[in-house]
C-alpha cells in the first residue's frame, strides 16, 4: 500500500495559477472543496484529506488521488510515494513548480502590460519582463 | 528601461526575480504582487540603490524557494 507523502514547504500561493498549472500537465478535472476525502488506487478512503483533489482516474490506473491541502499561506501538495516516484517519471512537483511560476511570470506581465524575451540557458529558462 | 528579470530553474522549480531600474516604491509594488502570486520568499534583499530616489537606478532582489520548517 502506499502511503501519503505531504510537502508543506511547497506552496502554490494562488489557487487560479496553480489550476492553470495543473491544466498545462494535462490535469484539467480537477475537485474544489474542504475536506476532499482522498482514494488509494484499490478505492480505499485514506485518512488525509484536501481542498482540490485530481482523481486518481484521470491520473493512472495505478494511481492514488492527487491532493493540495490548503493553509494559511497557499496550498501544498500531498501524493503517494508511488506517485511522487512514478508520476512525469518523477518529475511531477518540479514540473508543477515551473509551469507555476511560467504562470506568475505571465500574470505580472499583463498586469505590467510589458513585453518578455525568452532565453533557455541550460536548466534555467530566464525571462525578462520589460516595460 | 526597467525590467524585471525572473529566472527558473526547471530541475527544481525554483523562481528568483531581480528588479531592475526602478525606484523604491514602485519597486515595492512589484514585489507585493509576485509575493500574492508565489507567496513569501525565503531570502529577500535591497541594495543600497533601492534606497535612492526616483531617477536612480534601483534594484531589489527576490528569491522565491520552498519554505523552510
Amino acid at each position: 500500500m502506499s502511503k501519503y507523502l505531504a510537502y508543506p514547504q511547497i506552496i502554490f500561493k494562488d489557487r487560479g495559477l496553480l489550476m492553470a498549472a495543473l491544466a498545462d500537465l494535462g490535469y484539467t478535472q480537477v475537485e474544489d472543496g474542504q475536506d476532499l476525502p482522498l482514494y488509494g488506487y484499490r478505492g480505499d478512503r485514506r485518512p488525509e484529506t484536501a481542498g482540490l483533489v485530481v482523481r486518481r482516474e484521470h491520473i493512472g490506473s495505478a494511481s492514488n488521488d492527487l491532493g493540495f491541502v490548503r493553509s494559511a499561506d497557499g496550498y501544498f501538495p500531498i501524493i503517494s510515494d508511488y506517485d511522487q516516484r512514478t508520476l512525469l517519471e518523477g518529475r511531477f512537483l518540479p514540473r508543477l513548480r515551473v509551469a507555476y511560476a511560467e504562470h506568475v511570470v505571465e500574470t505580472v506581465r499583463k498586469r505590467l502590460r510589458a513585453s518578455v524575451r525568452r532565453t533557455v540557458e541550460g536548466s534555467v529558462v530566464k525571462l525578462k519582463v520589460r516595460y | 528601461m526597467p525590467d524585471i528579470d525572473f529566472t527558473i530553474d526547471t530541475s527544481t522549480g525554483e523562481l528568483q526575480m531581480h528588479v531592475r531600474g526602478i525606484a523604491g516604491p514602485a519597486c515595492d509594488e512589484i514585489t507585493r504582487l509576485v509575493k500574492q502570486l508565489a507567496g513569501e520568499p525565503s531570502r529577500e534583499e535591497a541594495t543600497a540603490e533601492y534606497r535612492l530616489r526616483p531617477r536612480v537606478h534601483s534594484r531589489t532582489e527576490a528569491r522565491v524557494q520552498p519554505k523552510r520548517n
